[in-house]
């Protein structure tokens, strides 16, 4: 192959040919997300579905939602360099890469979505130090400098860049100091994650987002922090499992999946209840000093009904909250995947409802509900981290070597 | 090379240090942001002295005060002026806008000849030399043809020294064709013409009333002097005058009335009559009927025959039971409303349907200021007041040479004045009978402050009426619809530019002439019209050359205003402020020198019959008005239509207010698609629903679907006067067609 | 002068919904002070620049017993429950919008706002209004702009600001001659001015000689609760603390104010 001097050794991958098409195929979608990001510069935003009542786009959604995605990494680094469950340091660097990948789209998403993206930096130098958004900002840019640290020491351990010197002990410095920005991580994680949970529920005008606060922080802070925790391993397990199906081989140990999903498990089983238990403050407590009736959000529209509740808590969190704290179910690989698919589901639909829903419901009593539908450009916009995603993925499986039982599990026929 | 921990940790740190010092990243970010604070194509409004000028509107009839804040040679915002009789500082959405139809597209920059075929917007450039020329030639070829009296003049209104001007030039040229465009105006002269005698019009001393009976009038939608009124209201509710409206509609003045009586549409004139039955059976008539009054009770005519009085007429015929039948309100609250009414100290009925331009009955005016007679609300504060026609405009009549004489002669087209309608002055609603009716065609039309291919019922008639004049000059300053259907365009300068008076705010009750004076130098080739008008008459020359001894039209306006020019200018206005009318004989020129009731006007109950077969059209649409839009000539500039619902028009589509049972049987969901059928047209729609309007009943805004204007404006909706056709009152001749049948179906 | 009221200022509103017509002339006053710009399509409301917008509330009964009653919303220039925590300013991350201790005006800094919109979502009154779109005036039209208010670019947030510019102008007229307090008359808004019903009542919440004060009688040590048994303001249970009060005679329209939907409405009204 004309790259096999790049493939780590002793691992098998695909015809150049094959990964070109998979990569021409991605590229296009990511052309046509880049397309739309620029006319969402150009043209500015009236190109989007969104409105002065809707201020929050379907990209919004998707930013906090590969956060939360992204969230195993900083849990998987935190378990693995700071609690020191070593087995992990075999999925680590997968976690890593989801979560750099996850990071960098947020970071692009906010830049289309913001009016002016020339004045982006004014959140650092005029920062309003009250404003969860601004928190996000600094907690956000730090912490993706954290990812880059993390994900730089994997790029050096390319068979051809680890051949000089300089890289080669460049690398392993990096390495020496990794629990330091691991802890860094998964500190400013917890802050972000939460800080983006405090988005909508310090919007005491939206009763809807509002929750109650513990010290300056609300609810939501603790809540986004515990299922970005929980989901976020159930995700890098998802796409771990996915790798392997595309690659047609394991790459990870059962046992190092199998120690992931069982924290995960009983992550999501604690957040699960906390989650429910804030559900019903909200509604018996919050919500009737603030004149509304919990059914007011869930009634006379087209869309947002009971079922987005049920959905979310129940099949999105106490089902694979249950599978995953039980052995023998989640040591099958079906009901594994299921568990840790639906978990993913669910962090995302509760992102989707703390920022979506957040906007639809009428607060003035005169006011109606508003349903906001995404135009095509937000639609791409929101596709293209995906497809960078994918493609960042397929470069780095190709070239360095994520996964540290591969060669282990797959040995190669001296024949092939 | 060997990299221990300390290198590489001050190589970092020194790579952060570096990036942070050099100048570049910052200088780039801190440039882009600059540079998003200062696009070009964002504009930076040059700042230059402030300074306040003082105006009058003439933008609708309310002749409100205005204030114009200037900035150099701009102007930047229109206020209202403070303690200005009519508005005291208050203004509406159309003046406040104005700046918008000053500096905006649809303004009409020079002189133009129409090129292509009419209507096709193909136009050339002329001087003003060759429009003045154009125009005279026109009408000098017609004159020496002995056609003097084809030739017509449409204006919005009939009061001050421009459209004095324009009659001027009419008659001495040899023309009785002054029309000024329709409004409840009409009703209200010729009821105060039938009933007191007087050439005069309604004024109504809104301020000192203490009950407010009204028929319909859209008291706080454009009725009278739209804000003069709109502050009355405001008093109203602060002296706790009851106001109560009779409007099958809940329309805003509904809203903020006191009592909102739902009425059968159409049926106004009998309840009216019925509350006169209560306040007579009751006997609480004022002395006013007895004293000053003729026709109260039965009488012998000079030729010996018994005529009926309005007592005996209205005891017997209106019964509280019968009116509560052909109404649909209860007997009761007839009884109640009637004893209020009576029962108040200074009470005052008012009609004219919404802001006063949709047709009354004339039988239903007459019952309405009969209701005042009763009350002995007549010329006393707080009732209605005959104000005179303004009379500073005292030139001397201009001389005839015998052209003129023989096309005066020669009567007006629209029979106004002679026998078939003795008491109407204008009926422009004849004109789009050219054929069968008229007694001739025209050749000639000029138009100015009117827009009568927009504004008269049955768009397509009256369309069809101006191909068959082979001539039609606009002095507009936009391309309204009528200018853009015209040969020859002479643009008059917008009121901010021009000087002019501004007599008689509609409905006030004392006189009073407010003056425009140019707030802004003229920004285009425009001329104003009392100048084109001076040029034209010389040109044609003769006597009609000489019936214009002014030099211009500044002079024309200053000797006119004579004594009262100083103060004019220097308030902005002159009024008489101590003016009260005679509720006695001198205010009555009747040939019995009182107050009279028209026999044949109140002998039967005759409703206006509607145009349509109710078998085919079951329901009824009626117009409203609506301060967000201008009804007027003048279209809505962008700001007003930016506040206007999306219920009345969204996107493109216009909206009919429907029921909701009515809805229901024509299975027709809100905001859904409709087609609205009328005698005159059909055109789409989207429903409205909604709870106020009577079931059966459809309600479509005034002041949408323009042809013309701009985008902000054009193809907006639709034009409901398309889809009105005039309907004749057989009393007066003028149009009474409040409503038109119609059908809606499913798109 | 006996009666000059120093100290800090809460600037506020009244507005008497028994008198309010639904005219929209505080509406079009407003977009022609501040230099508010328009679009040839301004039907889609939910994305239509109104600093100043006009609601039409209905009491949901059937002909004949319908009512209407308007409402004009500009800013509330929420205080929050303490000065200052506003539910805009709270959250915008680069202090593009600000509230003053020394006017209680909530401010918008038009040249900092990156428009990132988190304001608008937290603002409750809808309030305020992104720019969609280039501000585009018909040639010619710019010559009616004001420069006492910059245009905005677009990407960025606008809303009402009680007309700053005037409390400016009026401030520096004052300075002039000598003064450091502005007579009631002084300072007045754009819509109050403009509105033939007189149904806006504009002034220093904190100045017990202001018709705004008499009208309403706030009571300060409860986050400006009105005292008039007529007046209310929009959504006060949110604890936005508004500034923008309304009065009415009618108890649906009071009622209209605030949810009270997990509640007995016998309680309803203001509290
Ligand atoms: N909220 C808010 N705060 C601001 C600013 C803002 O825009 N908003 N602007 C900031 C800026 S740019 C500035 S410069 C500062 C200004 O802040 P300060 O310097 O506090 O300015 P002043 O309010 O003018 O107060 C100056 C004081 O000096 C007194 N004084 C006047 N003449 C003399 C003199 O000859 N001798 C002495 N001893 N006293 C004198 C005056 O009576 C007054 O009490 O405020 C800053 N703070
Ligand atoms: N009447 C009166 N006049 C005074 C003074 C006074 O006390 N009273 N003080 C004097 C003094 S000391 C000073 S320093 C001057 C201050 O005078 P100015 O600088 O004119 O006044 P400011 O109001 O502080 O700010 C100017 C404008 O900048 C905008 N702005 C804020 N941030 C940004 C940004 O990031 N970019 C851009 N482009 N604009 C931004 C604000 O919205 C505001 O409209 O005034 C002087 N004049
Ligand atoms: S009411 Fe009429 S006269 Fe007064 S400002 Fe409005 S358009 Fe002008
Ligand atoms: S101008 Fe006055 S009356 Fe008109 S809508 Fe505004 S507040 Fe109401
Ligand atoms: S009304 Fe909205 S924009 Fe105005 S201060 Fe309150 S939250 Fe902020
Ligand atoms: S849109 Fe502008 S004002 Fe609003 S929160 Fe963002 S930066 Fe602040
Ligand atoms: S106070 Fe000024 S900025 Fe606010 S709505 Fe009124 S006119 Fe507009």
């Amino acid at each position: 192959m004309i790259d096999s001097a790049l493939i780590p050794e002793g691992v098998k991958r695909c015809p150049f040919w094959q990964f070109l098409l998979a990569l021409a195929v991605t590229g296009a979608v990511l052309l046509w997300g880049v397309y739309a990001l620029l006319l969402c510069w150009f043209k500015g935003l009236n190109i989007t579905g969104m409105n002065d009542y809707y201020g929050f786009a379907l990209w919004i959604w998707a930013d906090l939602a590969v956060i939360a995605l992204g969230g195993g990494a900083f849990f998987t680094g935190l378990l693995k360099y700071v609690i020191g469950k070593d087995e992990l340091k075999n999925i680590i660097n997968y976690a890593v890469l989801i979560g750099f990948i996850c990071y960098s789209s947020a970071l692009l998403i906010l830049a289309i979505d913001i009016g002016q993206p020339a004045r982006n930096w004014f959140i650092f130098w005029h920062a309003n130090v009250h404003s969860m958004l601004t928190e996000v900002a600094f907690c956000l840019s730090c912490y993706f400098g954290v990812l880059c640290v993390e994900y730089i020491p994997l790029i050096l351990e390319n068979r051809q860049i680890d051949k000089v010197p300089f890289f080669h002990n460049l690398s392993h410095n990096f390495h020496e100091i990794m629990a330091v920005f691991a802890a860094t991580g998964a500190f400013l994680s917890f802050f972000h994650q939460g800080s983006l949970g405090g988005v909508a529920g310090v919007l005491f005008g939206r009763p809807f987002g509002f929750r109650e606060h513990i010290l300056i922080w609300p609810f939501t802070f603790f809540l986004f922090t515990w299922s970005a925790a929980a989901c976020g391993p159930c995700f890098t397990i998802l796409i771990t499992k996915l790798t392997e199906k595309i690659s047609g081989k394991q790459l990870v140990k059962p046992n190092v999946i199998h120690l992931l999903a069982k924290i995960a498990g009983w992550m999501l089983t604690t957040y699960i209840i906390a989650k429910i238990a804030d559900t019903i403050y909200w509604a018996f407590f919050t919500l009737p000093d603030q004149g509304f009736n919990v059914m007011h959000f869930y009634s006379n529209n087209a869309f947002y009904g009971p079922w987005i509740l049920f959905t979310e808590l129940i099949i999105c969190g106490v089902i694979p909250a249950f599978i995953l704290i039980t052995r023998p179910l989640r040591e099958r690989p079906a009901l594994l995947v299921t568990a840790v698919l639906l978990a993913s589901i669910g962090v995302c639909l509760n992102r989707w409802v703390m920022v979506l829903q957040v906007m639809a419901p009428p607060v003035m009593t005169f006011d109606s509900w508003v349903l906001y539908v995404p135009t095509w450009p937000e639609v791409a916009t929101t596709i293209l981290p995906v497809a960078y995603g994918v493609i960042l993925v397929l470069i780095s499986f190709r070239y360095l070597p994520i996964f540290p039982q591969e060669k282990e599990l797959n040995p190669i026929d001296s024949g092939a | 090379m060997k990299i221990d921990r300390r290198c590489f940790l001050s190589l970092g740190m020194g790579l952060s240090a570096g990036a942070v010092l050099t100048p570049l990243p910052w200088k780039l970010a801190d440039d882009s942001s600059i540079w998003s604070q200062n696009w070009e194509w964002t504009p930076v409004p040059k700042d230059d002295v402030a300074s306040y000028e003082k105006t009058a509107c003439s933008l609708c009839p309310g002749g409100c005060g205005l204030l114009v804040r200037k900035v150099g040679n701009r102007a930047v915002k229109v206020e209202g002026m403070p303690r200005h009789p009519v508005n005291n500082g208050g203004v509406c959405t159309l003046g406040l806008s104005s700046l918008q139809l000053l500096y905006g597209p649809t303004r009409i920059k020079t002189p133009l000849k129409r090129i292509g075929n009419r209507g096709d917007g193909k136009w050339e450039k002329i001087s003003w030399r060759a429009a003045i020329e154009a125009v005279a030639k026109k009408l000098g070829d017609h004159r020496k043809k002995g056609e003097s009296h084809m030739v017509a003049a449409i204006m919005g209104s009939d009061r001050g020294t421009v459209p004095q001007l324009m009659a001027r030039l009419l008659t001495a040229y040899g023309s009785p064709n002054f029309f000024r465009m329709p409004s409840a105006q009409d009703a209200y002269e010729s009821t105060l013409y039938l009933m007191h005698g007087v050439q005069a019009m309604a004024g109504f001393d809104v301020d000192n009333t203490d009950y407010v009976l009204s028929f319909g009038s859209g008291l706080i939608e454009g009725w009278g002097a739209p804000v003069h009124m709109l502050q009355a209201n405001s008093r109203w509710k602060a002296t706790g005058t009851k106001v109560v409206q009779v409007e099958p509609r809940l329309s805003n003045t509904a809203a903020k009335s006191d009592e909102w009586v739902a009425i059968i549409p159409g049926t106004e004139a009998a309840l009216a009559l019925g509350l006169a039955h209560v306040i007579l059976k009751e006997n609480k008539q004022c002395d006013f009927v007895s004293n000053a009054a003729f026709g109260f009770d039965d009488w012998v005519d000079e030729n010996g025959q018994q005529k009926k009085g309005f007592k005996q007429i209205v005891m017997a015929s209106y019964s509280p039971e019968k009116v509560a039948t052909i109404t649909g309100i209860a007997a009761e609250k007839i009884v109640r409303l009637a004893k209020e009414f009576a029962g108040a100290k200074r009470p005052l009925a008012v009609a004219g349907r919404g802001s006063g331009n949709t047709p009354v009955g004339f039988q239903e005016m007459m019952a309405v200021h009969a209701l005042n007679a009763l009350v002995g609300s007549i010329n006393r504060p707080g009732g209605i007041w005959t104000v005179p026609e303004p009379d500073y405009v005292k030139w001397p009549a201009p001389e005839m040479d015998q052209i003129a004489a023989k096309g005066i002669q020669q009567g007006r087209l629209d029979g106004a004045g002679s026998s078939n309608a003795p008491y109407a002055r204008f009926l422009l609603n004849r004109l789009s009978q050219a054929d069968t009716k008229n007694k001739y065609s025209l050749k000639a039309l000029l138009v100015s402050g009117a827009n009568p291919l927009y504004s008269l019922p049955d768009t397509k008639a009256v369309q069809k009426a101006f191909d068959g004049i082979p001539f039609i000059a606009s002095f507009s300053s936009y391309f309204d619809e009528t200018t853009q259907y015209a040969d020859i365009i002479l643009p008059n300068h917008v009121f901010l530019e021009r000087l002019e008076d501004v007599p008689a705010p509609r409905g006030f009750h004392k006189p009073m002439i407010g003056l425009s004076q140019p707030v802004v130098s003229s920004k285009y080739d425009t001329r104003h019209i009392g100048d084109a008008l001076i040029a034209i008459a010389r040109k044609i020359g003769g006597t009609v050359s000489s019936a214009f001894p002014w030099n211009n039209y500044e002079t024309c306006l200053r000797t006119t205003l004579a004594d009262k020019w100083p103060m004019m200018v220097k308030n902005g206005f002159w009024w008489n402020q101590s003016y009260l009318p005679s509720n006695n004989g001198a205010g009555f020129h009747t040939p019995s020198g009182k107050f009279e009731f028209s026999e044949t006007v109140f002998s039967t109950y005759q409703p206006v019959a509607l145009e349509g077969d109710e078998s085919a059209y079951p329901l009824v649409l009626v117009p409203y008005d609506h301060m967000r839009l201008s009804s007027g000539y003048v279209g809505s500039p962008p700001f007003m239509m930016k506040t206007v619902s999306d219920k009345i028009v969204k996107g493109n589509d216009g909206f009919v207010e429907i029921n909701p049972e009515t809805a229901k049987k024509l299975k027709l969901a809100d905001g859904q698609s409709a087609v609205l059928t009328t005698p005159k047209g059909s055109v789409n729609v989207r429903v409205n629903v909604f709870d106020g309007i009577r079931p059966g009943l459809l309600a479509m805004s005034r002041g949408l679907g323009h042809t013309a204007y701009d985008d902000y404006l054009a193809g907006k909706g639709v034009n409901v006067h398309s889809l009105m056709g005039p309907v004749e009152d057989p009393l007066s001749g003028l149009d009474a067609a409040w409503g038109i049948r119609a059908k809606l179906t499913k798109a | 002068m006996k009666n000059e009221h120093h100290g800090a200022k809460k600037y506020g509103m009244v507005i008497d919904l028994d008198k309010c017509t639904g005219c929209g002339a505080c509406m079009v006053a407003c977009m022609s002070e501040n230099n508010v710009p328009f679009k040839k399509d301004e039907t889609d409301k939910l994305r239509s620049i109104t600093w100043m917008r006009v609601y039409k509330l209905t009491n949901g009964k059937a002909f004949p017993d319908t009512e209407i009653c308007y409402l004009p919303r500009p800013c509330m220039h929420c205080a929050g429950q303490h000065e200052g925590h506003s539910p805009c300013v709270s959250v915008c991350p680069a202090t593009a919008t600000d509230y003053s201790s020394e006017t209680g005006i909530v401010s918008q800094i038009y040249t900092r706002c990156f428009g990132c919109r988190y304001c608008m979502a937290a603002c409750p009154y809808h309030a305020r209004y992104f720019n969609w779109w280039d501000p585009v005036w018909p040639k010619g039209m710019e010559e009616y702009l004001s420069p006492n208010v910059s245009p905005r670019m677009r990407g960025i947030v606008e809303k009402c600001s009680f007309c700053y510019h005037r409390y400016q102008l009026a401030m520096d007229k004052a300075y002039v001659s000598g003064r450091r307090e502005l007579k009631e008359h002084e300072y007045q808004t754009a819509c109050t001015q403009a509105c033939p019903a007189d149904a806006i009542t504009f002034g220093d919440l904190n100045n017990p000689h202001h018709k705004v004060h008499k009208l309403v009688n706030p009571d300060n040590a409860h986050h400006g609760r009105p005292q008039n048994s007529n007046a209310f303001r929009l959504l006060e249970k949110l604890g936005t603390n508004p500034k923008v009060y309304y009065l009415s005679s009618r108890e649906w329209v009071r009622k209209s104010g605030d949810n009270y939907q997990a509640e007995d409405r016998k309680s309803a009204g203001h509290h």
